[in-house]
């Protein structure tokens, strides 16, 4: 909410009161203009990118993207397909080194740690900011070992008890304990999608990460499902950053403080989730939110 | 639906159109399936042609014609000094106490020329059958025993019908006299056809009673055990490695294909290939298991990098972005998730490939696993032959009694891929996708 | 007319929002013309008209429940959000405030009834002079919203935020005057009160057509002027303050 942008409200503030009446299409910023409208910047961000550049090969997916990631804050990134919505945001866990020709360049900090860097080890930086996909994809294992899985890896638990309890907290942080505490050592696979999501979110919490990306989390699943999951995501964020990138313009301003608008690899505009969806400043954010394109 | 078509006017609607053409599209898709059904027909036909000849030809050498003599042990012929020493009994003239217990059995035959024929009633197994009872137990020494020994192959065969008796004496192997000596045996209840042990426990031999496959089995299972030792660990490394972790480039392209190209090299190029660097570079010993499982291991290589390639292409990306997404380093991604359900997929490639290298002869003609070779092996350095080859040498024997032995190592060839195979098939059926 | 929106991909969509749109026309003219019709009423002294006006009054609220009924179906099927939101919520407020003329029309041509339905004398030229006035100056204002909702063009909003000032004076001043009349004589009293009533209609009719003309402000910009606009008026008196939102309607 104090990401407003100051500097736009109030020169539309300074016409208001001047000259009221002139205010009406001034206020539109034309198709054709491709800079970052409203406020990139937050108070104590906890990531923030500078002059993000993605290139596949020749093509260059996402032009000169910069934003901060504030604390606690849920901020939703929408466009149309194709955008570099989910390109950006595997960016912020560096989950695009795993595509061999992808060259991603410019700064992102976490905790003003440049996780771009090539000297960064990816594997603490993915316990830090861990992801959730698009497609619930519990392993084949049980619901234990799904849950248990990471810390172990990262060595979080000395013993049994230790790591038990970790799996026992993420589960239920995940609103999820209720519902398998009778069956952990059934396979994960077993549950239903919503179940299996938030087996998901569980596991990715159990590593004890600072920013949950999350990529179209609710894509898979039916309403009932996607509510709990948006529930849930609103819980999280009183101790996680989560980013979110969603189709669905309807759950952006359900579960977001702030949305960050992307086209055609370029972030067109950025603003509080409220303004942007009753009064974006960009013909093209207006355009895709009410449903003109893509 | 004429009515209707009537009705509506001359515009013919959509559905009677349909109706009218309904019957040449039933028809052809009748005739569409009746060529796969021919195809299934023929391919099945051909498969029962080649399994019926193979069961017809061999199924008689799962019994062999034993005969029953009372031999008596002769003290002076085996042991004159009585030193019962095994040196001495190993070295005595067993033969001679078979040929003095036939002629005890039928005192009529006098000439010479008979006694040849008498004489061919027995296998040369029967000595050695009695030395090996002697041998054991040195009591017997003195004493009487009346003992089942193999009959001769023509015996055999006679037995088995293959012999005619109706064609001129001069045509047949078994003469006049002996069809007599055989049907008198046979009228008191001394020859008869039992399972034939000495196929399944015996080594090779030139006298086709006395022919076992178990030293060729012996041989194709510790040749099998190095292909399999050495194949499948290097195979799924260099799957997983290739996979999973090298980069693309035109280096890992060029492996691509060459390891494709391999799998398709003529396997005789391998036993050349094994020839010249195993046993002429390195000096290892020729007709060697060891020698076959490395050629072996050459061939099958490619089969199982690319099985196991393709298995671990199938495990869904998502699980590989599960892992790294809460982060875990690749290797344990490929550890705790990939390989676990590539496994099955990999496994199954790896039977493939062995059932490949089980039937595998020509390149072991070049490293000398066609050697004529009596001793069962013993382990994997010991000079043996494998099933396939052996099944080549009989199939090259020239007695009549060889005919069927081939056909019989066939089934059981046979036998064992059918159990590789099933069990892949078993393997996939039960671990297949479980996520 | 000005479309309020088009190329939505669900080409439906468009036209529910126009229809809307005409919509809200169509009950704008109609409300337009019972505002004239009983000003004309009260000039002409016509009984007959006021009438008309009274029996009117239902097509005007039968539109609204029309508007209010498409305007909820909207909402419910299509989630409007960004400028569709505020299209829907600017027409909704729009029908309200429309309305709510409507009724300031129907009370004037009641009053007029009762005014002219009796006996008694009726009021003198000079007692009806400031009415008349205030009515042409409401009647302009009323015209030049109901234009503005028609183009969607914000840009005259500033004439109306003036008349807006100019009918606030005007009102003030008519109140003394009537103070005036009734102290000369008391005699004026009753014709003074009907006259009072009418023109606190009038100035509430006033103040719905500025906020007609807001309403279009924000459907096309976005921005809540409500405030601002009220920063223009001279010094108001306290019941004033809040009359946009129509609490005093009863006055």
């Amino acid at each position: 909410m104090e990401t407003i942008d100051e500097s736009e409200v109030s020169e539309i503030n300074d016409a208001g009161v001047t000259d009221p009446v002139k205010v009406g299409h001034t206020a539109m910023v034309d198709r054709d203009n491709r800079t970052t409208i409203g406020e990139i910047l937050v108070d104590n961000p906890r990531m923030s990118c500078r002059d993000v550049n993605v290139y596949y090969g020749d093509n260059h997916a996402i032009h000169d993207v910069s934003l901060d990631i504030g604390r606690n804050e849920v901020i939703a990134m929408i466009g149309p397909s194709g955008c570099g919505k989910s390109t950006f945001l595997r960016c912020l866990n560096r989950m695009n080194d795993t595509i061999d020709i992808c060259k991603v360049t410019g700064t992102i900090t976490l905790d003003d740690e440049d996780i771009n860097s090539k000297k960064i080890d990816v594997v603490p930086l993915r316990a830090q900011v861990s992801m959730v996909f698009q497609k619930p994809n519990p392993f084949p294992k049980s619901i234990y070992e799904n849950v248990a899985f990471g810390p172990r890896i990262h060595g979080l638990a000395n013993n049994k008890t230790e790591l038990d309890e970790i799996v026992v907290t993420s589960l239920k942080k995940a609103g999820l304990w209720d519902e398998v505490k009778d069956r952990m050592d059934q396979p994960g696979t077993g549950l239903s999608g919503g179940q299996q999501q938030r087996l998901c979110i569980a596991r990715t919490i159990a590593v004890g990460p600072e920013v949950i990306l999350m990529d179209e989390p609710c894509s898979a699943l039916d309403p009932i499902a996607t509510a709990k999951i948006e529930d849930l995501i609103d819980e999280l964020r009183q101790q996680y950053t989560i980013c979110i990138v969603t189709h669905s313009m309807q759950q952006a301003a359900r579960v977001s403080q702030r949305t960050a608008y992307f086209h055609l690899g370029d972030l067109i505009e950025v603003g509080d989730t409220n303004t942007i969806f009753t009064n974006p400043r960009h013909k093209l954010t207006e355009d895709y939110i009410t449903g003109r394109f893509g | 639906m004429s009515n209707t078509a009537s009705k509506s006017g001359n515009k013919a609607r959509t559905i009677d159109i349909v109706y009218a053409g309904l019957r040449k599209r039933k028809a052809a898709e009748r005739r569409f399936q009746l060529y796969g059904k021919l195809a299934i027909g023929l391919g099945l036909l051909f498969l029962s042609l080649l399994f019926g000849s193979i069961v017809a030809n061999g199924y008689t050498a799962f019994v062999q014609t034993y005969m029953q003599i009372e031999v008596y042990i002769d003290p002076d012929r085996i042991d004159p000094e009585g030193k019962r020493e095994v040196k001495e009994l190993s070295r005595a003239d067993y033969g001679g106490l078979v040929k003095a217990t036939l002629r005890d059995m039928f005192p009529e035959v006098q000439s010479r020329r008979e006694k040849r024929q008498l004489y061919r009633l027995v296998s040369t197994g029967a000595s050695y059958q009695i030395r090996e009872q002697v041998l054991q137990n040195p009591d017997l020494i003195g004493q009487k025993i009346s003992l089942w020994v193999p009959a001769d192959d023509e015996i055999d065969m006679l037995m088995k019908g293959h012999i005619d008796r109706k064609s001129a004496e001069e045509d047949r192997r078994v003469k006049d006299n002996q069809i007599a000596w055989v049907d008198r045996l046979l009228s008191e209840g001394r020859i008869e056809k039992r399972f034939n042990t000495i196929f399944f426990t015996a080594g090779d031999s030139r006298d086709p009673e006395l022919a076992g496959i178990w030293g060729a089995a012996s041989g194709s299972f510790f040749t099998l055990i190095v292909t399999l030792l050495l194949s499948f660990p290097i195979g799924v490394a260099a799957a997983v490695y290739l996979e999973e972790f090298a980069p693309r480039n035109k280096f890992t392209d060029l492996i691509e294909v060459n390891i494709n190209n391999l799998a398709a090299v003529p396997s005789i190029v391998f036993g050349l290939l094994g020839l010249a660097v195993f046993i002429n570079f390195f000096g290892m010993p020729r007709s060697a298991p060891i020698v076959g499982g490395l050629v072996l291991t050459l061939m099958t290589l490619p089969t199982i990098i690319i099985a196991s390639r393709a298995a671990l292409k199938s495990v869904p990306p998502s699980i590989r972005e599960a892992a790294l997404g809460i982060g875990a380093s690749p290797m344990q991604t490929v550890i705790y998730h990939v390989l676990p359900l590539a496994m099955p997929g990999m496994l199954t490639g790896t039977i493939i490939g062995m059932a490949q290298a089980l039937g595998e002869s020509a390149p072991l003609l070049m490293i000398g696993m066609v050697a004529f070779i009596v001793d069962i092996p013993q382990g994997a350095f010991d000079p043996s032959t494998v099933l396939p080859v052996q099944i080549y040498l009989w199939a090259d024997s020239p007695e009549r009694a060889f005919v069927e032995r081939t056909s019989a190592a066939i089934m059981v060839l046979l036998g064992f891929l059918i159990t590789m195979n099933a069990l892949a098939v078993m393997l996939r059926k039960r671990f297949e996708r479980r996520w | 007319m000005q479309q309020p929106t088009e190329g939505h991909t669900v080409v439906r969509y468009d036209g529910e929002l126009n229809g809307l749109h005409l919509l809200m026309l169509e009950m704008g003219s109609l409300v337009l013309d019972q505002v004239r019709t009983s000003l004309t009423a009260l000039k002409n002294e016509d009984l007959v008209a006021a009438r008309q006006v009274l029996i009117r009054e239902h097509k005007v609220d039968d539109l609204e429940i029309k508007a209010d009924d498409e305007i909820v179906s909207v909402i419910a099927r299509r989630g409007p959000v960004a400028r569709d939101l505020r299209i829907v919520m600017a027409f909704s407020k729009t029908i309200t405030d429309l309305e709510r003329v409507g009724d300031e029309a129907a009370r004037i041509a009641s009053i007029i009834e009762e005014m002219y339905e009796t006996d008694r004398s009726h009021p003198s030229g000079q007692l009806m002079r400031d009415v008349h006035l205030m009515g042409a100056l409401v009647t302009h204002m009323l015209e030049k919203a109901l234009g503005i909702i028609d183009g969607l063009n914000a840009d005259d909003a500033e004439e109306i935020a003036k008349g807006q000032v100019e009918l606030d004076a005007e009102f003030r001043s008519s109140l003394r005057r009537l103070t005036t009349f009734v102290l000369e004589d008391a005699r004026n009293v009753g014709h003074a009160i009907y006259i009072t009533l009418i023109i606190k209609a009038l100035e509430r009719i006033g103040d719905h057509s500025r906020n007609l003309a807001e309403y279009v402000v924000y459907l096309m910009s976005g921005d809540d002027i409500r405030h601002q606009l009220r920063q223009l008026q001279p010094e108001t008196g306290p019941d004033d303050t809040n009359d946009f939102d129509d609490r005093n309607e009863a006055f």
